[in-house]
């Protein structure tokens, strides 16, 4: 190659870096500044209210979907939050749990789905769902690094942090979802008629043979949160509670029992509500097989703050 | 290797480097071309590599007899031996178990109660690519449109070069090889045209495709219980995902290609803006279109023979071509289509009584356009068994609203599809190719362009799945 051809090669590249480098750094500042007064929407308004309120909360409910839609934490302590995200796992709520101030007593309810926490195919790649805040907070950063969740191109280009959320902010920036000052994190399923065709039709076809695992060897990145967060719980005044949600017809209930055995020998508090409408089921608690109706939910949170209290 | 991965992304600019580093000597940048190329394809499965080198040395070693051979019986002997070594390979590893179980289930129809035949087989990668390429060389010395090549590394480099390798665009012997053969020069105007399509390729790959892809996935994976707007609303979407995901495949390839000074026929060029299905065939995988066209319609007689043998042909052609994008009897079903349709309008087309449809041409856009969704229902859909039920919904007419799984990925979807199809309208109004897009661009427009893409990129692009034609 000659010297003309290198030269421009090599200018072409130069420019390209520092033109993309010079715009994703002015929209990551920008859009900083939009993201942070967005307070509302799952994408990125829920986290930025858990984190401007974490400090202030006496309960907070972590844990995925099934947290989410299955407790409303008003009905167990008032100033409570559920800060349950749909898909997010271990990784994404302990981290946010490791956020909480280290003096104030909390009460923390930890969702856990026995089949996930025993599932060795996990990495952690919910934990991906807090890297709108990856540049932005040392805590964050070292748990997604450490998991070796990070996009390394996200070092050189920051606005990766807002991949796929960026259309969520600007509608929740113009057009608020709720009013976030009544708020508490608990998304209500109100089941559509279409949907409750779609359940019926699911429950009339041919069951599938359930695959359940018959290895009960927790997975490391689970252990490993759960070690981390009764070390951290014990030394920052917060009282930790694990529950299983229920579900609508649990076909593997060794998990279960196996996850129950684990928490026993780590000296946890444990509460398992997986069989909970299992004598008296009505299908308008559901939506589909893993996930509560509004009025399920609301059902399943009264009964879990009754033995909240009668266990304090 | 995946090119929408980082390995990828080190593995060029290595080799890109390095390649022009050896820029005056040509069997030294070959020979690495060779070795980056298995060293590409190893990345995935070493073992089936010897699969491409016994397939190139005996391509290589017949395209020698094929052209020393003067007697016409000979040559087809040889031709013949490269055919079923070729094909041999191919029906072994792709359609064995096809073949297999269809036998197994005629059997069960006529009481008779064999064991299961099938095998456990891996489809070596981007078999059915590199035996069209292949054989392609083979029978062009057999019909003395091209001379054999005596240097053994530049057609196993033809053969293996990575960016077509794993899924196209089929290559022709007498397009790449002569390429391969001659002093490459670093082309500016081809770095810039190679460096934008390269990231539009990225775009339409891990931005649009994979976005849509998840909503397609949901649908199709559980088709019996969503009602008949979700179904229209997969396969709609699907039509797209298929079309972004391979031609986003083909724009790296090329794209990749032209920065180490190599010029890929086009492979894509704005397929669902035509107004027939011959229109669509033209424009849409266009290196097999065209590689099915010249060395199967053709040598069955193409239309030479009569109006009824052109029908012969055109389904024998569609039928195995639907057969060669996988083993499944949708695929089959999905050639049919396509090949009766093409017969159908090669039947309008020569009847003079009919030439008044031809004032109806406006109409012909939607109306290709939907019998290639209704087609893709086929090319989608698991099995026979779930094409039919998707069918079946869709003409329940039961147009509820759609099912919504997650309405940011509906949004995203929408607006990263209107994107795409912007840009394809764009280029079919200014009436220029992606592959020529970027030729006048002066660098700091290419900058821009190229920043403006990786910026989308970033903020829009969605968890990568496979290349949908890496499966086929």
């Amino acid at each position: 190659m000659d010297f003309n051809s290198l030269k421009y090669i090599t200018k072409t590249l130069i420019l390209i870096f520092i033109i993309s480098i010079l715009s994703d750094r002015i929209f990551f500042s920008v859009f900083n500044k939009i993201s942070d007064k967005v307070l509302t929407g799952q994408t990125i308004g829920k986290l930025n209210h858990y984190i401007q309120n974490k400090e202030t909360l006496d309960l907070i409910v972590f844990g995925s979907s099934r947290a989410n839609h299955h407790v409303n934490p008003i009905n167990i302590l008032k100033n409570s939050f559920n800060m349950g995200m749909d898909g997010r796992k271990i990784a994404y709520s302990a981290t946010l749990i490791k956020l909480l101030p280290r003096n104030k007593e909390q009460i923390i309810l930890l969702h856990i789905d026995p089949e996930a926490a025993f599932s060795q195919d996990y990495l952690g790649n919910d934990i991906k769902g807090l890297s709108s805040k990856y540049n932005r907070n040392d805590i964050i950063k070292h748990e997604i690094d450490k998991l070796k969740q990070n996009n390394l191109l996200q070092n050189l280009y920051w606005s990766i942090s807002y991949n796929q959320s960026v259309l969520g902010i600007l509608k929740n920036y113009f057009m608020p979802n709720y009013d976030f000052t009544n708020y508490f994190g608990y998304d209500p399923i109100y089941v559509s008629e279409n949907q409750k065709k779609i359940f019926s039709k699911i429950l009339q076809r041919d069951k599938k043979i359930s695959n359940c695992q018959d290895r009960f060897i927790l997975n490391k990145i689970y252990n490993d949160y759960i070690d981390e967060l009764i070390d951290f719980c014990n030394k920052s005044n917060k009282f930790l509670i694990f529950f299983t949600s229920p579900k609508f017809d649990d076909k593997c209930k060794n998990d279960n029992h196996e996850l129950r055995k684990i928490f026993k020998k780590k000296n946890l508090n444990y509460y398992d509500y997986t069989n909970l409408f299992k004598e008296n089921n009505n299908l308008d608690y559901w939506k589909d097989e893993t996930h509560l109706s509004n009025k399920g939910a609301q059902l399943f949170t009264k009964k879990f703050a009754k033995m909240l209290k009668l266990n304090q | 290797m995946l090119f929408n991965s980082l390995d990828f992304l080190i593995f060029f600019i290595t080799v890109f480097i390095a390649y022009w580093v050896f820029n005056k000597n040509l069997n030294k940048q070959n020979i690495l071309l060779l070795l980056s190329s298995y060293f590409f394809y190893a990345w995935w499965d070493w073992r089936f590599l010897s699969l491409i080198i016994i397939s190139s040395f005996i391509d290589f070693k017949l395209g020698k007899k094929i052209f020393a051979s003067k007697v016409v019986k000979q040559r087809k002997r040889w031709l013949l031996v490269s055919l079923i070594a070729n094909l041999g390979m191919l029906s072994v590893f792709k359609y064995y178990n096809f073949f297999a179980d269809s036998f197994v289930n005629l059997a069960y129809i006529f009481g008779w109660q064999p064991n299961d035949l099938t095998l456990k087989i891996i489809l070596p990668i981007g078999i059915s690519f590199y035996t069209f390429q292949t054989l392609s060389y083979t029978i062009d010395i057999y019909r003395n449109q091209f001379q054999p090549t005596n240097n053994m590394i530049s057609f196993f480099t033809y053969i293996a070069f990575f960016p077509q390798l794993v899924a196209g665009p089929i290559e022709r012997a007498r397009d790449l090889l002569p390429q391969i053969e001659k002093n490459r020069i670093f082309n500016k105007q081809w770095f810039k045209e190679g460096i934008i399509q390269i990231l539009v390729g990225l775009f339409r790959k891990i931005v649009i495709a994979d976005t849509i892809g998840s909503y397609v996935d949901i649908i199709y994976s559980d088709i019996e219980i969503y009602n008949s707007t979700s179904i229209i609303l997969a396969t709609f979407l699907y039509a797209f995902q298929i079309y972004f995901d391979f031609s986003g495949y083909s724009d790296i390839a090329i794209g990749t290609a032209k920065l180490l000074g190599f010029k890929f026929n086009q492979n894509f060029n704005l397929p669902y803006f035509s107004k027939s299905l011959t229109e669509f065939w033209r424009r849409w995988h266009i290196s097999l279109s065209s590689w099915l066209r010249d060395y199967l319609y053709i040598s069955l007689g193409g239309n030479r023979k009569g109006i009824k043998i052109t029908y012969r042909n055109l389904m024998i052609t569609m039928l195995l071509g639907g057969l060669w994008h996988g083993s499944s009897w949708n695929f089959v079903i999905w050639g049919a289509i396509h090949g009766l349709v093409l017969s159908f309008e090669k039947y309008l087309k020569s009847n003079q009584k009919l030439k008044f449809l031809d004032e109806l041409n406006f109409l012909g856009y939607p109306i290709t356009f939907t019998i290639v969704l209704f087609a893709w229902i086929f090319f989608r859909s698991q099995d026979f068994n779930s094409a039919f039920l998707a069918i079946k919904t869709i003409f329940e007419f039961n147009f509820s609203f759609p099912f919504i799984a997650n309405i940011s990925t509906i949004v995203n979807s929408i607006i990263v599809l209107s994107i795409g199809i912007l840009f394809d309208f764009y280029l079919l109004k200014k009436q220029v190719h992606l592959e020529n897009f970027a030729t006048k661009f002066s660098v700091l427009k290419i900058a821009i362009i190229t920043s403006i893409i990786i910026f989308l990129i970033n903020i829009f692009y969605s968890s990568s799945n496979n290349f949908i034609y890496f499966q086929f």
